[in-house]
C-alpha cells in the first residue's frame, strides 16, 4: 500500500473551480507535453502503454486512437460519462473533484486524432459533476485555451458538454450517439463500429471519463512507467469503487491487479454486518458474482476473465452472510427490467421475464422448471441481444445461483442469511 | 388531456419563448438540451410546449414525445413542485434503502413504489443507482443530493407538513 | 469503392456445405444461395433491417455470441451453422417469450414457426405479464389499431417514417417490455400528421393494423 495516487492526486487540493490553481497543481502540464510530442507520438504512447478501456469492455485505447486519427474529417471524440452502473461513482468523483483534468484529457484525444468538434455526455443525475465540467470547459474558453486555439497553439477545438436524461442504455456507445442526436437511446446494430460511423455518421472515439484521464501522466512519464504497474496485459492505475457492507466505503485508486482481499481488507478496512464475508459483486449489476475463496484473485480485466468473472467499470460490493442474496438478485433482474432500452426481442422479453422468475424465486414460490426456464431465458439473451445491456443482464444471476450454493429443494443460498433450521421455525 | 399552458405564469411563458427564440432551427441534436431548459421553467412538458418546441427545432412531434417518453427525467405528465428520486438498487438496499423509502411513503402518504402527493407538491420516484454509492442510503430532491440518511431525517427534509 | 466482381468471390461454409458466394452479400443472403431457408419475423424486403427480432440468429464458429443472419456480412472462410442446437434453443425461447406476451391469434406465420421449434409459451405461467394496451383503438375511417396484437417489429413506423412516407405520424411510448407504438401524445389518428395512406397497414404482420372494412366484417362474423 505504498502506492502514491496518480489520477486522484489532485482530488482534494485543488479548488475544481478554478482554472488558475489547477494550473498551479501541474494542470496542462500534459497537454503541453502533448503539443510538443505531436499527434503520431501520442497515439504511440498510448498504444505502447496498452491501455485498456475503463468503461468495462477494456477494449485497447491505442487501436480506437489509431483507426480514429487515420479517418477523414470531420470526426468526433465523446468522453462517455454516462456512469449508471450499479455500484459505479469513479468519473463522478473525478467530475466533482478535478473537473479541469476531464477536460485536459478530452482535448488530448482530441488532438490526438484530429478532432475538432468534442462532446462529454454525462448523467442527468449528476448536477454537480455537469455544473463542474461545464464550469471547466468555460473557464477555458474564456482564457482562450478552447475554440481558436488549444492552449497557445492554433488547433480549432469545442467542447460541448451534454446532459443524459435518466437511462443506463445511453452508456453504450451507440445509443450515446443516438441520444445525443436527439433520439431514443437505442443502440445501433454493429459493425459499422464508432471509429467509421459513430456520432452524425461520422469516425468517432469514444472514451471512458477514467481512460481520457489515464493520458495525462501517460504523456507525461511514457509507457514504461504507465507499464510499471499492474501486469503487462493490462496496466496502468485504476479506480475501484468499494460499497456495501464494507467498513470505509469509497473510491481506491490502487495499481490495475491489486488483489481483491487487498481492497476489501486493506483499503475497505474488512466487512460489516455479520462480519463474514458471503459474497461480492464485482462490475455492478451487468457483473459478477465472487465468493470469499476468490479473494486472492488479481483485480485485472484478464486476471478476472479467467475465473469467470470481470472487472467492469471496478465496482467492489461487499455482502457479509447476514444478507438477503434474494432481495439482492430481485434489485438486479427489476434494473436490467427497467432499463431494457425494448430495441431487441431477447432483451426486451427476456429481462421482464427474468424478473418474473426471480420475483418467485425472493418470495420462495419457484415452481418446478423454473430454474431450467430461467438459464434459456439467460442464455438466450447473453447469445442474442444486441447490445451489452442484454448480455449481461444475466450474469449476476448465473453466478450467484452457480457460486452460493443455491438449493433448488429448499429454495435458500446456503451461504447466506440466518441457517435453514432457523428459516424454518420462524416461516 | 390537461393543458398545463395555462397554468404557467407570465414570467415562465416569457423565459419559455427566450429559449425557444435560442433554439430556433437547431435541429434535432438540439431535443434533449432544449427539452432541459424547458421542462426547467415548467416542471413538465406538455402537448402545446412540445408542439412550441418542434416548431422552434423544426422536429416532428412525435419525435419529441417518443424521446419524452423514453428518458426518465422527462414528464410528460404533471409531477409534483419537488421531486425527491430514492435510490433503492444493491448498495443502498444493503445500506437500509427500504427503511427511507418507507418513511418517505408515509411522511407523504403516497405508494411505496412511488407517486405523487394530492396538493402536488411532492412527487417520491423510486431511482435506479444514482451513482452515490459509497454514500449509501443516498436520495435526491431536485438536484440536492443527501448521503447516509436516516429514516429520522426524512420528516425533516420533507418540511414541516405531516 | 470497388463494386463485387465475380473474380472476387469468398468461400464459405454453411451447415457443412462449402460454397463461393459474392463478398458483401448478408448471411441471410448467403444462406439462400445455399438452399437454406433462414426465419424471420421483423425483417422485410423493402425496409432497413433492424435486426431487432432476432429470430435470424445464426451460430459463426469463433463468435463470442449468436449473430442476426438478416444484417451480418459473411466473410471469407466463415463457418456457419443455422440451425444448431444453440441456434434452436434461442429460437424457440424467444417464441415462448413472445406468445407468451402477445396475442398471434392473426400471425399464422409465426404460428408456424412455434411449431417447427417446439415452443410452449405456458412454461411462462399464468402470471407472465402480457402486453395489455387497453383493446382496440378505433378512431379513423381507414384502419384499426389492437396494439395487443403488435410485435413491435417496428415496420409500421418505418414506413411511416423515412424509409417511406416521411409522414412521421407514429413513434414509440416508454421502453423495454412497455414499449408500445404510438402517436403524440396518443392522440387520435385524425389528430395527427397521418395521411391515411395505408401503408403501416400493409406491412403490419400480425393483424395489430387491419382496415376497417375487414375489421368490421370480423366482428360480424364473430357474433
Ligand atoms: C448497457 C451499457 C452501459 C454502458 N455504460 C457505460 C458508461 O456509463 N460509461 C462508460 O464509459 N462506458 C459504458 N459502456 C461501455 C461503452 O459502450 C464503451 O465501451 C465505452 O464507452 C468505451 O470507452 P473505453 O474504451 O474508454 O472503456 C456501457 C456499455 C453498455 C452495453
Ligand atoms: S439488448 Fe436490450 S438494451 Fe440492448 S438493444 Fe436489445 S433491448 Fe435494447
Amino acid at each position: 500500500m505504498s502506492y502514491r495516487p496518480i489520477l486522484t492526486a489532485r482530488i482534494g487540493k485543488v479548488d475544481p473551480t478554478s482554472l488558475d490553481d489547477y494550473v498551479a497543481h501541474g494542470g496542462f502540464q500534459a497537454l503541453k507535453r502533448a503539443l510538443a510530442l505531436g499527434p503520431d507520438a501520442i497515439i504511440d504512447i498510448v498504444t505502447q502503454a496498452n491501455v485498456l478501456g475503463r468503461g468495462g469492455a477494456a477494449f485497447p485505447a491505442g487501436i480506437k486512437w489509431k483507426a480514429v486519427s487515420t479517418e477523414p474529417g470531420p470526426k468526433y471524440v465523446v468522453a462517455n460519462a454516462d456512469e449508471s452502473e450499479p455500484g459505479t461513482f469513479k468519473d463522478r468523483i473525478i467530475m466533482e473533484g478535478d473537473p479541469f483534468s476531464l477536460v485536459e484529457g478530452v482535448i488530448i484525444a482530441s488532438y490526438a486524432v484530429g478532432a475538432h468538434q468534442a462532446y462529454i455526455y454525462i448523467r442527468g443525475e449528476y448536477p454537480l459533476a455537469i455544473t463542474r465540467v461545464q464550469n471547466a470547459v468555460d473557464a477555458c474558453y474564456q482564457a482562450g485555451m478552447l475554440g481558436e486555439r488549444i492552449l497557445d497553439r492554433r488547433y480549432p477545438l469545442d467542447i460541448e458538454v451534454r446532459r443524459g436524461a435518466g437511462a443506463y442504455i445511453c452508456g453504450e456507445e451507440t445509443a450515446l450517439f443516438e441520444s445525443i442526436e436527439g433520439k431514443r437511446g437505442f443502440p445501433r446494430i454493429k459493425p459499422p463500429f464508432p471509429t467509421q460511423v459513430g456520432l452524425f455518421g461520422r469516425p468517432t472515439l469514444i472514451n471512458n471519463v477514467e481512460t481520457l484521464i489515464n493520458a495525462l501522466p501517460l504523456v507525461q512519464h511514457g509507457p514504461d512507467w504507465f507499464r510499471t504497474m499492474g501486469p503487462l496485459d493490462s496496466p496502468g492505475p485504476k479506480l475501484y469503487c468499494l460499497s456495501g457492507r464494507i467498513r470505509r466505503p469509497g473510491l481506491v485508486e490502487a495499481p490495475m491487479g491489486t488483489t481483491l482481499y487487498d481492497l476489501i481488507y486493506n483499503y475497505g478496512g474488512g466487512v460489516t454486518g455479520s462480519g463474514e464475508l458471503g459474497g461480492v459483486l464485482l462490475g455492478g449489476a451487468a457483473g459478477t458474482f465472487v465468493t470469499a475463496d476468490d479473494l486472492d484473485v488479481f483485480m485485472d480485466f484478464g486476471s478476472l476473465r479467467e475465473i469467470d468473472a470481470a472487472l467492469g467499470s471496478g465496482v467492489v460490493i461487499v455482502f457479509d452472510t447476514s444478507v438477503d442474496m434474494k432481495a439482492v438478485l430481485r434489485r438486479i433482474a427489476r434494473f436490467f427490467a427497467h432499463e431494457s432500452c425494448g430495441k431487441c426481442y431477447p432483451c426486451q422479453l427476456g429481462t421482464q421475464r427474468q424478473l418474473e422468475i426471480i420475483e418467485r424465486l425472493a418470495a420462495d414460490r419457484l415452481r418446478p422448471g423454473d430454474l431450467q426456464l430461467l438459464s434459456e431465458v439467460g442464455q438466450t439473451m447473453t447469445d442474442a441481444s444486441i447490445c451489452g445491456l442484454g448480455q449481461t443482464a444475466h450474469s449476476a444471476i448465473r453466478t450467484a445461483l452457480k457460486r452460493f450454493d443455491f438449493d433448488p429443494s429448499t429454495g435458500h443460498f446456503a451461504r447466506f442469511g440466518p441457517p435453514s433450521g432457523v428459516q424454518e421455525a420462524l416461516a | 388531456m390537461k393543458d398545463a399552458t395555462h397554468t404557467l405564469t407570465p414570467q415562465q411563458l416569457a423565459a419559455v419563448e427566450t429559449v425557444l427564440a435560442r433554439y430556433q432551427g437547431k435541429g434535432r441534436s438540439a431535443l434533449l438540451p432544449c427539452l432541459h431548459e424547458v421542462q426547467a421553467i415548467t416542471g413538465w412538458l406538455d402537448p402545446e410546449i412540445c408542439a412550441a418546441i418542434g416548431q422552434s427545432l423544426r422536429v416532428p412531434l412525435v419525435q419529441i414525445h417518443e424521446v419524452i417518453e423514453f428518458y426518465t427525467l422527462f414528464y410528460n405528465r404533471p409531477v409534483g413542485r419537488r421531486i425527491i428520486r430514492v435510490c433503492d438498487d444493491v448498495p443502498c438496499y444493503l445500506a437500509g434503502s427500504e427503511a427511507i423509502i418507507r418513511a418517505c411513503a408515509t411522511r407523504l402518504r403516497v405508494d411505496e413504489g412511488g407517486g405523487t402527493t394530492e396538493d402536488g407538491a411532492w412527487t417520491l420516484e423510486i431511482h435506479p443507482c444514482l451513482g452515490r454509492c459509497e454514500q449509501a442510503p443516498f436520495l435526491m430532491i431536485d438536484d440536492e443530493g443527501y448521503g447516509h440518511v436516516t429514516p429520522e431525517q426524512i420528516a425533516d427534509l420533507l418540511g414541516g407538513k405531516p | 469503392m470497388t463494386t463485387p466482381s465475380h473474380n472476387n468471390r469468398i468461400w464459405i461454409t454453411i451447415d457443412g456445405r462449402s460454397l463461393q458466394v459474392p463478398p458483401d452479400i448478408t448471411i441471410r443472403e448467403a444462406a439462400a444461395l445455399a438452399g437454406v431457408e433462414i426465419p424471420t419475423i421483423c425483417y422485410h424486403d423493402a425496409l432497413t433491417p433492424n435486426a431487432v427480432c432476432r429470430i435470424c440468429v445464426v451460430e459463426w464458429r469463433g463468435a463470442r455470441t449468436l449473430v442476426p443472419a438478416c444484417v451480418a456480412r459473411v466473410a471469407d472462410n466463415a463457418i456457419i451453422q443455422t440451425n444448431s442446437r444453440r441456434v434452436r434453443t434461442a429460437r424457440r425461447t424467444l417464441l415462448e417469450m413472445l406468445a407468451s406476451a402477445v396475442d398471434l391469434s392473426q400471425a399464422p406465420e409465426i404460428q408456424a414457426m412455434m411449431q417447427e421449434y417446439d415452443a410452449d409459451p405456458d412454461r411462462f405461467g399464468p402470471e407472465a405479464r402480457r402486453r395489455e394496451t387497453g383493446g382496440v383503438k378505433d378512431d379513423n375511417p381507414f384502419y384499426v389499431r389492437d396494439y395487443d396484437k403488435c410485435i413491435l417489429c417496428w415496420r409500421c413506423v418505418q414506413v411511416c417514417a423515412e424509409d417511406v412516407q416521411h409522414t412521421f405520424a407514429l413513434g414509440f411510448n416508454h421502453r423495454g417490455f412497455d414499449t408500445e407504438i404510438a402517436t403524440f401524445f396518443n392522440l387520435g389518428m385524425k389528430e395527427t400528421t397521418c395521411v391515411f395512406c395505408g401503408n403501416c397497414v400493409g406491412v403490419c404482420p400480425t393483424g395489430a393494423l387491419k382496415g376497417k372494412r375487414l375489421y368490421e366484417l370480423e366482428l360480424r362474423g364473430d357474433s
